[in-house]
């Protein structure tokens, strides 16, 4: 097992490389680069060269990657075009927003679509079951964006009762309580609709995992030695029944991270995903190096845990 | 050429009858293959009503224009300032969608701007399923360095979250028009179906019938597209009707946030997109365009889940 692991990261290694090249050269392609974007547009063509040096954009983008990945590989993401702090501060800035969306939207849906799988694989064929199938069904097939619009019209518009953007409410000093209180409604909307997608297509998961695990053998001889019903499920189905979940809720972490951008969009909320439409905006190009690159590595972590997750929680697999 | 006229002895259709006829078994009509999957899926309600709403949106978006004659894209010369047909209007007999910020008929642009998300959905589609099916193919047909080179590539692309990769895409290269769009989607669109038909390769390639083929002297190309491509065809067929769905969605997507499809072009994300600015007065901007990509996705998975169930060899006829 310990073998297969450093064999993975060492294969993840080559593979983030490739990313970063492909990655670099994708956003020096981005037409309007920083020159255009980001520079006085009354500057003289020689003081416009200059800053074009000063950048470092001037060399051909070969030696703009080597000398990138040289501070990279030093923990040097360069500055940000736009408010010139060093990359890694920025990121470390919008860095907790998003996390804290991130693992709030990640619990409740995986707790809903646990349970909701639950109930409609062991009400297979009831109205329960089939209701919760449509529903399931509506939570796939719109895009989460449009579920972000509508939870602020019906929430914020026309009810009243939740905040629709940002984090905090400006403009008030809150004593600590109350901040925290306005905090925790700005954040219920953003959650909400980060989980629904995941909701849904993971509680489809669930419920099939949980049908194949309610008809194997071990589970019979549970209901004969006289187990409880809901003993049965938490005591002998869940931990089998969750095992596919979790590979795929790993293997899902990319589009998690996609959706937890879209959010942020929709809703303002002040983390990378919002750094990440505003420096497109602006071809703040670090910036967006980083975060790329970042996406990446949790992917490609996030695909090894799978990997591991999936041997540590079921020992009839082996890998070698 | 028949063995019987071989042996010459006469037996026609009518003498072979009657020997089908002593097992119950046999009686059943002889169907063929295309004829026993499309039984299969017409038993499918959830695919059948899937593929009824499918026609029933391609006839709204292609050949509704004809029918409901508004201008979707002329904005009035007046604009009264209630009424029907006044900008922003809820929906009415005269616009049974409403009208937009510029008072523009909102059904007659849902139409246009569902020719736009339809073509986009399709063209993408194939164009990620014949991209995906080629890299597959390769990969999975020589194995080996061939497969390593095309399977890191499929790597670098799967991780990276896709709507990031995408949302820098279409910075890059995107100039708003639907054929761009529709290129953009399906850089990103094949891994998956690359995926797949590599791994029906791997297997399909140890069978019996290709290596008969090769002793009859059929070259590579010609065994990886004409023998072993359509027994991976089942799967291949389901992915691209899931694939239409998720392109429509990464459409609308990209439209809302205005990476997309740009305007005057009609989409029903770019149309969400600018409804977004008059939400509070005019929630029905977004919510028809929404109802429309809504429906159009969900009959696409389940008719693509039918097809999977109707496709599937292991599932026994009964």
């Amino acid at each position: 097992m310990g073998r297969y692991i450093i064999r993975r990261i060492l294969q993840a290694i080559p593979l983030l490389f490739l990313v970063s090249i492909f990655m670099f050269t994708l956003i020096h392609l981005m037409p309007g680069g920083p020159d255009q974007v980001l520079f006085n547009p009354h500057l003289s063509p020689a003081s416009r060269a200059a800053m074009r040096a000063r950048f470092g954009l001037d060399d051909p983008i070969p030696i703009q990657y080597l000398k990138w990945l040289g501070n990279a590989l030093t923990g040097n993401f360069g500055f940000s075009f736009g408010t010139n702090q060093p990359v890694s501060e920025v990121l470390q800035e919008r860095f907790p927003a998003t996390l804290e969306l991130f693992i709030t939207g990640l619990s409740l849906a995986l707790i809903l679509a646990i349970t909701l799988g639950t109930i409609s694989a062991v009400r297979q064929g009831t109205i329960t079951d089939y209701t919760l199938t449509v529903i399931s069904y509506i939570g796939i097939c719109t895009p989460i964006f449009l579920f972000g619009l509508f939870a602020q019209y019906i929430f914020g518009v026309l009810l009243h009762w939740l905040p629709t953007s940002g984090m905090e409410t400006l403009g008030y000093n809150l004593d600590p309580f109350d901040a925290f209180i306005d905090h925790l409604q700005h954040l219920i909307l953003p959650m909400l609709v980060l989980s629904i997608t995941f909701i849904a297509g993971w509680s489809r998961y669930m419920r099939s995992s949980m049908i194949e695990v309610v008809k194997q053998d071990y589970m019979r001889t549970a209901r004969a030695k006289g187990v409880g019903p809901v003993k049965q499920l938490v005591g002998h189905a869940l931990r089998n029944a969750v095992i596919p979940l979790i590979t795929v809720v790993a293997l899902d972490f990319g589009s998690v991270a996609g959706g937890a951008t879209i959010t942020e969009g929709v809703f303002a909320w002040p983390g990378m995903g919002l750094l990440f439409f505003q420096s497109l905006e602006i071809r703040d190009y670090p910036v967006l190096l980083a975060m790329l690159l970042l996406g990446a590595v949790f992917v490609i972590g996030f695909n090894l845990i799978a990997d591991i997750l999936y041997a540590v929680m079921d020992p009839r697999i082996r890998y070698s | 050429m028949d063995i019987s006229e071989h042996l010459g002895t006469s037996q026609t259709q009518e003498d072979v009858e009657p020997f089908l006829e002593l097992t119950t078994e046999l009686v059943q009509k002889r169907r063929s293959q295309a004829r026993i999957i499309f039984d299969r899926f017409i038993r499918n309600r959830a695919a059948v009503v899937g593929a009824c709403a499918l026609i029933c949106m391609f006839l709204f978006c292609f050949v509704g224009p004809y029918i409901w004659r508004a201008n979707p894209n002329a904005i009035p010369l007046k604009i009264p300032l209630t009424g029907p047909d006044a900008s922003l209007a809820p929906p009415s007999w005269q616009h049974p969608f409403g009208t937009d910020d510029v008072a523009r008929d909102e059904m007659a642009r849902a139409m246009v701007g569902g020719q736009t998300s339809l073509l986009v959905g399709l063209m993408s589609m194939l164009m990620a399923i014949v991209l995906g099916v080629g890299i597959g193919a390769f990969a999975g047909y020589y194995g080996g360095i061939i497969d390593n080179i095309l399977m890191r590539f499929t790597d670098i692309v799967l991780s990276v979250p896709l709507y990031l990769l995408l949302f820098v895409l279409s910075v890059a290269f995107s100039d708003g028009s639907p054929r761009s769009v529709i290129i953009l989607i399906a850089m990103l669109g094949w891994t998956y179906a690359a995926r797949l038909v590599r791994g029906e390769y791997l297997a399909l390639k140890e069978r019996e019938f290709v290596l008969a083929s090769r002793t009859i002297g059929a070259k590579n190309l010609r065994l990886m597209f004409r023998h072993i491509l359509p027994n991976a065809a089942g799967p291949i067929i389901v992915n691209a009707t899931l694939l239409v769905g998720t392109n429509i969605i990464l459409e609308s997507i990209l439209s809302y946030f205005g990476f997309g499809i740009q305007p005057p072009t009609a989409s029903w994300g770019s149309m969400i997109g600018t409804g977004n600015s008059f939400f509070d007065a005019d929630p029905w901007l977004i919510f028809f365009p929404g109802l429309l990509i809504f429906i159009t996705v969900l009959s696409f998975n389940l008719v693509g889940d039918g097809l999977r169930d109707a496709l599937d060899p292991y599932m026994t006829e009964r």
